[in-house]
């Protein structure tokens, strides 16, 4: 049995004002995969992502057509609710950006804003939330302690494990090792590869695209050229243009 | 030589430059020393326990000053009190709300032309608008509104300036997480600001205590047997106390010691208002890394 697909995207264009920056995109991410959105800096990566979480409706002047299906409903329909989709679609993004506050409220602002008070639950979401991102060992002797006394890589972590205590569906990460050094973009990457989430993936490494996702998605200057199984896009890839950005020729 | 260049002259130069730099510092610094030497040395001889806690009496050449310190603090106070929500509100609506655009470059223009308006004419409108034509007459609730839009554009565009260096990444990951707007604002934007927020106030703080123009059009007695029991009510204030003492009435001379020692009091008032406040921000900021 084929599982329902976790977003679904279809014949969506979105404008910045005047701008075009989203050409009638149709695609299916599939569920408890990884996925990853490729292709040059400009060509709507981001803008794309943040579309599925709604995050992009606090810009000015922007304008949406097409349908984006989650769990069923559309988030742009009537009925959705944008802070309730952004509970279920959680979004890690490019620089770590932990709150000035310590890990321990890093983690519990997502359950607080829902209602949650009792500190023994808190404490329970904390401590799985950091299990979960592996970064549990790292903390747990400091919790209280601010979150910006980490490193990158943890910080990083430390960004993941606040996404992951609303335990979201699905998990938007826009370049999440760009500023990190090599072996903290190991260690998130060895995260990303052993969750069971369905996550989407925006980055400039092919390589990390090759090693983490199953399938890869690009992008070319807001179309959607291709989408197919990462393994096949990387050495079969149908267009042209495909083949000239993973072999280095543009972008 | 090349060119005339000569790195020795160079060097001559730059140790010129630097000289006068810390030559232009060190005056101000003497002068700022030579003021509060010369209030100290000629006031502390009116300083004792009755000239801080006792009523002026016999045509203030005897008794305190009480009323008038009091009078300071509930002017600054209240100041305080209408200026940093308005100003508070105002710099987060600019930055958070509204949408970019001419009008608020029109609203951020006259915040800052206000700022340059002379004290005097905030005493005019205080006098026109709260105790004319409100009917609150010269009171103390007229001086503290007075003072209060007196010290709005400072606060206003201290508190801006400090929400716009707030990253734009905490109001991001707060409405990722499920907030909204006004909840990443309170949770995450305001108390990350509020440090440089608090130093607009600061600075305003003093500025409310130290005017004396405003306060004579909208507040000032020159003595009250009492201290204020209503907002209604005149009040002492310490400049214009010595204002007073200094221009007005037939013992000029005889009153010069309290004179200074008013001022004394006043200069230690600001000063202390002040440590406070950047105590306050030392410890916020010491929090804050990013
Ligand atoms: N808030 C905005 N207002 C107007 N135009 C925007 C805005 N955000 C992005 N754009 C434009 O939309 C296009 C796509 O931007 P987007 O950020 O989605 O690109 P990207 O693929 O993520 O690039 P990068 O790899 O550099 O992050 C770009 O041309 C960009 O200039
Ligand atoms: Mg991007």
């Amino acid at each position: 049995m084929v599982k329902p697909p976790a977003i679904s995207a279809r014949s969506v264009s979105f404008y910045y004002g005047e701008f075009q920056a989203l050409r009638d995109i149709n695609l299916e991410i599939a569920k408890d995969e990884i996925t990853a959105l490729i292709g040059p800096s400009g060509c709507g990566k981001s803008t794309f992502l943040k579309l599925l979480n709604r995050m992009n409706d606090f810009v000015p002047g922007a304008r949406l057509s097409g349908e984006i299906i989650i769990g069923g409903v559309n988030v742009y329909g009537p009925q959705a609710d944008p802070v309730e989709i952004r509970r279920k679609v959680g979004m890690v993004f490019q620089k770590p950006n932990p709150f000035p506050k310590s890990i321990y409220d890093n983690i519990c602002y997502g359950p607080r804003l829902v209602g949650v008070k009792k500190k023994s639950a808190l404490d329970e979401v904390v401590e799985k939330a950091l299990k979960a991102a592996a970064l549990w060992d790292d903390v747990k002797d400091k919790l209280n302690k601010s979150a910006f006394e980490l490193s990158g890589g943890q910080q990083q972590r430390v960004c993941i494990a606040r996404a992951l205590a609303l335990e979201p569906d699905i998990l938007l990460m826009d370049e999440p090792t760009s500023a990190l050094d090599p072996i903290a973009t190991a260690k998130v990457e060895e995260w990303i590869k052993q969750s069971k989430l369905s996550i989407v993936i925006v980055t400039h490494n092919m390589q990390q695209a090759a090693r983490i996702s199953h399938g890869t998605a690009f992008f070319y200057m807001g179309e959607l050229i291709e989408f197919a199984p990462t393994l096949t896009l990387f050495t079969s890839p149908k267009e042209s243009r495909t083949e000239n950005y993973i072999t280095g020729r543009f972008g | 030589m090349l060119l005339g260049y000569s790195p020795k002259a160079r060097k001559n130069r730059e140790w010129l430059a630097l000289l006068a730099l810390k030559l232009v510092a060190y005056v101000a610094l003497i002068i700022l020393a030579l003021m509060i030497f010369y209030i100290v040395f000629h006031g502390f001889k009116a300083i004792n326990f009755d000239f801080l806690t006792k009523f002026p009496s016999d045509f203030m050449r005897k008794g305190g000053i009480l009323p008038a310190i009091l009078g300071t603090l509930y002017l600054a106070a209240g100041s305080m009190v209408v200026s940093l929500p308005l100003g508070f509100g105002a710099a987060i609506y600019l930055t958070d709300y509204a949408k970019p655009g001419p009008l608020v470059s029109i609203i951020r223009l006259g915040v800052a032309n206000l700022a340059a308006v002379p004290s005097v004419v905030f005493g005019l409108f205080g006098l026109a608008l709260f105790v004319v034509g409100f009917g609150f007459g010269r009171s103390l609730l007229s001086g503290c509104l007075t003072l209060g839009l007196l010290t709005l554009p400072t606060v206003t565009a201290a508190a801006e300036e400090a929400l716009r260096q707030t990253p734009q990444s905490f109001r991001e990951a707060a409405l990722a997480l499920g907030a909204n707007r006004w909840q990443a604002i309170r949770q995450v934007v305001l108390p990350a600001a509020l440090p440089g927020m608090l130093t607009g106030a600061i600075l305003a703080l003093g500025r409310a205590a130290g005017e004396t123009a405003p306060i004579i059009l909208t507040a000032a007695a020159a003595f009250s047997p009492a201290l204020p029991d209503s907002l209604f009510n005149e009040v002492m204030s310490l400049p214009t106390h010595i204002f007073n003492m200094a221009t007005n009435g037939a013992f000029i001379e005889q009153t010069r010691v309290r004179q200074f020692g008013t001022a004394l009091v006043l200069m230690a008032l600001v000063l202390g208002l002040s440590l406070v406040a950047i105590v306050i921000r030392a410890k916020l900021i010491r929090r804050r890394k990013w």
